[in-house]
């Protein structure tokens, strides 16, 4: 099973054996997919801004934006698993915080504007304070740190009931007056989901997002370069709470109102599982997620009073049999469509080289076919 | 390469801005199609009785934790349209039925859902505090009448009234404790500890207790709050005795439904303690606690709405169906959604078929004196007025358990005998500091 | 409040809410320390557990009976989850976790599918009745049987490490799993059968427990939760650790609930916020 696309791109070992996101520059094939991405894109920009012509009621147009809100929080997690290496069951808490920030600036009877910055500030303050915290750390570590704090924001959206009127939530938030209909407000999402991407997109190609890659792959080797990674670290937390942040805020917009399930781990864990069913890494992984998640959660379960349980099979199916997610599938299937028979991103089966602490897993791994 | 890298970079970027101001641009102009969502059906101008199909979006938690009272609600609501067929006065009663999970941002979702594909023209439920909020305020905005068979929270029928949201199976927290803490005192308790859950509900059900027993003379030496999640009750089980060793009358405790009621019993009773100096609310002693704890709890108190061994041939012959049909005694879950259905049934029976604001109007001002809880009526907040009972568990005669009334308090409202307040918009909610004193 | 009695009894309260963590935790714990993999679906098996202990002893009539077919359950579903699922994932830390949480969820679902919505508690005919009273200090029988249950299993689980062959291949695999592997010890079985035994930990774990506090739908969340925090501040891998850490949590709880109920949630979760960033292998653990 040697790879020779791998043997020339031997940059397969994320810290928490993640697939690597798409490199850059790993062969011929990259035009190809390449030019799936566009389509892809392409595609769905027309199809979401045509959304609404297509005689979509107004509940459709709803959902569709509940989706993209979700993507964008999914994309905050993506950018911190595909870029750094780092799974974090905490975005859910920050985007909460960001929600309640500006439900509390609702409820003391301030304007729009005073909503978006104290959402902006206490984003900003729990993303530092989470990279701080999580900076030292790495792996299982850094998943329990994040999810201990996230378990103290929702405890204090719980607990702090003067502010956060506890359990009950705050209700009544108001939406900036421009964004009053709901189209308005589809439009103002999608345009934000396309400002986030790109965002991040444009993160993913700079330098810092080159030093985050090699983080991602060896800490040990950064640090003998002489970078000084936790605070790399610190910094792509900092960007990526920024996006969930936004993410909190839309969320608060769109439903008027925040509780403590907003900043729940089950928020978190949602937003993962849309990361790794949509594809680890890839632009439009998040997206399809959300979807598939949202969907289920909506409207399966109209239809099927198990839908949990089918959430969970599907998550488990994908985890075992489509490890790049939906994404990074399709990518596969079209390159394969096309002749391709190597895979440059090693998709599907596990990357050669796991931790060097589990060889033996290694050799049995290495039995299974792809 | 660097160069074209930057370019294509300034590409994307580029095209992505383009993306973005398109999608601005278009939220100027509305698409087709795009309606407020009115409600679909409109009464007929006819001079008789309008007559066509009512259609009832039910939300309500069947998954998650709260799933067994969700489903007690939706059954009880069910078992009515069963034993008397849904169809009143030329009218059919349609009911689509959605799980809203326990989660308000699901409850939202499906309850946009209902309304905006669905087209229903009346929405009941939701159950828990956080999510019936979210749905009132959205119900009504579109004008579409919003029912609650068994929420609780003070702020729907007070501060956060509006005229489209209705309490139609349930009392507003306070409403039903209030009575309690009055006949606590009357019995002659003087000191009082309560235990109840911190958060809204438990707040303001211990506010009733303790206004009720503070203004007959009572004394409240502590107040302990559980959390809501508390799943492990040994460690309040003995601060309440530890309170009743050292001389205090009674202890008033207050949770939701489910667990924590046969939790905290099975801890205070295996570590001794005695069932006489208890009096609970509605839902710790709800039929779940009595099925579960079994005999033990024979002779425990509380105060309630909702006694399902009244000996009234109406709630009689809705305990006997309940059996018949679910194979369960009722409890309050299940008598809310009933009561709703028969309320919704007999107004219809009476007007025909109505909706918005005409249907809201006419179950306030309606009278129902033969309903499975007593004589209920309504009170300009929307809220209800109708018996609450001091009960206590005793085994019937089919050898099942039963809350029977020891003691009944007839028309009781949600201003605690005291009149509505000049300004229901100002009231301060209840917390743990702030308990009516 | 702080007469001998309540705090004689809060202090048991304490140490049988921690008994029944460690059962819990001591599985979770084990299991991380030879395969690095953090069960998410630890608290699925639980509950799991906890339902068919409720089930098969109220049929029988006998604890052990329900014990028994608990552990049997769960241990099947467990070698099916570890032997089927995990050996796509091995070696990868996410997926894995990942892999488990999707566990999680579809174990809850069925169990709400087929045990209901109901809470539901051990029936009190199979557990020990009564309370023992000294003086005027009063104790349920139960709470002392948690705690010697939790003993019995502890001791039982340092003498299989300490003295049999079994338990030298555990250490050895948690020190080293290459060296294991290079001296033919064939540890495919070994992962297989320590992940069986979490699991069987955690069956107990719940039977147990579900006599007093109750089973239903959000408890496997909860649980988990506290297993974790116990874990983490008694160090990955650790037996020791996990019974100071549950005693620790278990004794927190209890009394911040009394002493200071507003801040009684933060007390659980400050001290692993702490270990995590001070000393993250905990205080027993190995440096990762």
């Amino acid at each position: 099973m040697s790879n020779p696309a791998t043997r020339v791109n031997p940059v397969v070992r994320p810290a928490t054996g993640l697939i690597p996101s798409r490199v850059p520059g790993s062969g011929g094939g990259f035009f190809r997919s390449r030019a799936v991405q566009i389509i892809g894109l392409a595609l769905i920009f027309v199809l979401g801004l045509a959304l609404p012509y297509l005689g979509a009621n107004s509940f459709t147009i709803s959902l569709t934006s509940t989706i993209l809100i979700a993507a964008i929080l999914a994309s905050s997690v993506n950018f911190l698993v595909g870029e750094g290496g780092m799974a974090s069951l905490g975005h859910g808490a920050i985007a909460g915080a960001a929600a309640y920030g500006a439900g509390f600036a609702s409820k003391q009877g301030w304007d729009v504007g005073m909503q978006v910055l104290l959402a902006l500030g206490i984003t900003l303050v729990v993303s530092f304070v989470y990279g701080i915290l999580s900076m030292r750390t790495s792996g299982i570590y850094f998943l329990m740190v994040t999810l201990a704090v996230g378990m103290l924001i929702f405890g204090l959206a719980s607990k702090y009931s003067t502010v956060t009127n506890g359990d009950t939530g705050i209700a009544n938030i108001a939406r900036p007056d421009f964004l009053g209909e709901y189209w308005q407000y589809y439009y103002f999402v999608f345009a934000m989901f396309v400002v986030a991407t790109a965002i991040l997109w444009l993160v993913t190609r700079s330098p810092f997002g080159a030093s985050l890659r090699g983080i991602r792959d060896s800490e040990s080797r950064m640090r003998s370069l002489g970078y000084s990674v936790p605070w790399y670290k610190v910094g792509a937390f900092m960007i990526s709470g920024f996006i969930a942040g936004l993410a909190g805020l839309l969320a608060v917009w769109h439903t008027h109102f925040v509780s403590p399930t907003s900043a729940g781990v089950e928020r978190s864990i949602f937003a993962i599982v849309m990361v790794i069913l949509g594809g680890v890494g890839t632009l439009l992984g998040p997206l399809i997620g959300a979807a598939i998640v949202v969907l289920i959660e909506n409207v399966l379960s109209s239809y099927v009073d198990r839908w949990q349980l089918v959430l969970g099979l599907v998550f488990i199916l994908v985890i075992l049999f489509l490890r790049a997610g939906v994404a990074g599938g399709i990518a596969k299937l079209v390159r394969r469509i096309r002749g391709r028979t190597t895979s440059p991103s090693g998709g599907g089966s596990p990357p050669p080289g796991v931790e060097p602490a589990s060889n033996s897993n290694h050799t049995t791994a290495r039995k299974e076919t792809a | 390469m660097m160069s074209t890298k930057m370019s294509a970079r300034g590409r994307w970027a580029a095209i992505a801005g383009l993306g973005v101001a398109t999608a601005l641009s278009l939220a100027a102009c509305a698409p087709p199609g795009a309606s407020t969502g009115e409600p679909t059906t409109a009464p007929t101008e006819d001079p008789g009785k309008a007559t066509g199909t009512l259609k009832v979006g039910f939300l309500s938690p069947t998954s998650g934790n709260f799933a067994v009272a969700g489903q007690e609600m939706l059954d009880g609501w069910n078992l009515y349209w069963e034993e008397n067929g849904n169809e009143v006065g030329g009218v059919t009663i349609e009911t689509i039925a959605e799980d809203d999970a326990g989660n308000p941002e699901t409850a939202l979702t499906k309850a946009h859902k209902l309304v905006e594909q669905d087209g229903v023209d009346i929405i009941v439920g939701p159950l828990i505090a956080s999510t019936a909020s979210a749905v009132a305020q959205y119900t009504s905005g579109l004008g579409i009448p919003n029912l609650h068979p068994v929420a609780a929270s003070n702020d729907m029928t007070q501060q956060n009234w509006n005229e489209f949201t209705v309490r139609t199976g349930s009392m507003a927290g306070t409403q039903s404790t209030y009575p309690g803490g009055v006949w606590a005192a009357e019995q002659g308790n003087k000191t009082a500890v309560t235990l109840c859950h911190d958060y809204s509900f438990g707040w303001e059900s211990c506010a009733g207790f303790v206004q009720g027993f503070v203004d007959n003379g009572g004394e409240i030496v502590q107040q302990i709050w559980a959390p809501n999640t508390t799943t492990d009750w040994a460690g309040y089980a003995s601060q309440v005795q530890a309170a009743l060793a050292s001389g205090v009358d009674m202890v008033f405790v207050a949770t939701a439904g489910g667990a924590p009621g046969p939790g905290f019993l099975t801890a205070y009773l295996d570590a001794g303690g005695d069932l006489d100096p208890l009096l609970l609310n509605c839902c710790a002693a709800d039929q779940g606690t009595l099925r579960a704890m079994g005999d033990r709890i024979i002779g425990l108190k509380s105060v309630s709405y909702w006694a399902e061994g009244r000996d009234a041939p109406a709630t009689q012959e809705f305990v006997e169906a309940t059996i018949a049909k679910l194979g369960i005694v009722p409890g309050a879950y299940i008598a809310g959604g009933y009561m709703t259905a028969s309320l919704v049934a007999k107004v219809i029976e009476e007007q025909g078929l109505l909706v918005g604001s005409d249907l809201v109007d006419a179950i306030t001002s309606f009278t129902f004196p033969d309903s499975i809880f007593g004589e209920v009526t309504w009170d300009d907040f929307n809220n209800t007025i109708m018996p609450v009972y001091i009960r206590e568990v005793e085994k019937g005669a089919d050898g099942l358990l039963y809350n029977v009334p020891i003691a009944e308090f007839p028309a009781v409202d949600q201003w605690l005998g005291k009149g509505a307040p000049a300004d229901v918009r100002a009231i301060v909610p209840y917390d743990q500091t702030n308990q009516g004193l | 409040m702080f007469t001998p009695v309540f705090i004689g009894q809060q202090l048991l309260n304490g140490l049988s809410f921690g008994a029944t963590l460690f059962l819990l935790a001591s599985g979770l714990t084990l299991v991380f320390g030879l395969m690095r993999i953090v069960n998410m679906a630890h608290g699925a098996f639980y509950m799991l557990g906890g339902y068919l202990g409720i089930v098969v002893s109220a049929l029988s009539g006998n604890l052990l009976v329900g014990l028994i077919a608990a552990i049997a359950v769960v241990g099947v579903l467990a070698f099916f989850v570890e032997f089927v699922l995990l050996r796509f994932v091995r070696g990868q830390e996410l997926p894995e976790v990942l892999l488990t949480i999707g566990v999680s969820f579809v174990v809850a679902d069925i169990c709400l599918w087929i045990f209901g919505g109901d809470p539901q508690q051990l029936p009190a005919a199979v557990r020990p009745q009564g309370a023992f009273t000294i003086g005027d200090f009063t104790y349920p029988w139960y709470g002392v049987f948690i705690i010697g249950v939790a003993i019995l299993v502890g001791v039982a689980l340092v003498i299989v490490q300490a003295k049999t062959r079994v338990g030298a291949i555990v250490r050895a695999g948690v020190d080293d799993r290459e060296m294991i592997s290079a001296m033919g010890v064939n540890i495919r079985w070994v992962f297989t059968g320590m992940f069986i035994v979490g699991a069987a930990l955690a069956a107990i774990a719940g039977t147990i427990g579900a006599g007093r506090t109750p089973i239903l739908q959000g408890v496997q969340n909860e649980v988990l939760l506290y297993a974790l925090v116990v874990i983490i501040i008694g160090g990955l891998g650790s037996i020791a650790g996990a019974a100071v850490g549950s005693i620790a949590i278990g004794l927190i709880d209890v009394f911040a609930k009394t002493w200071i109920p507003e801040f009684a949630y933060f007390t659980v979760f400050l001290p692993m916020a702490l270990v995590l960033v001070i000393r993250p292998q905990g205080l027993f653990g190995k440096a990762a």
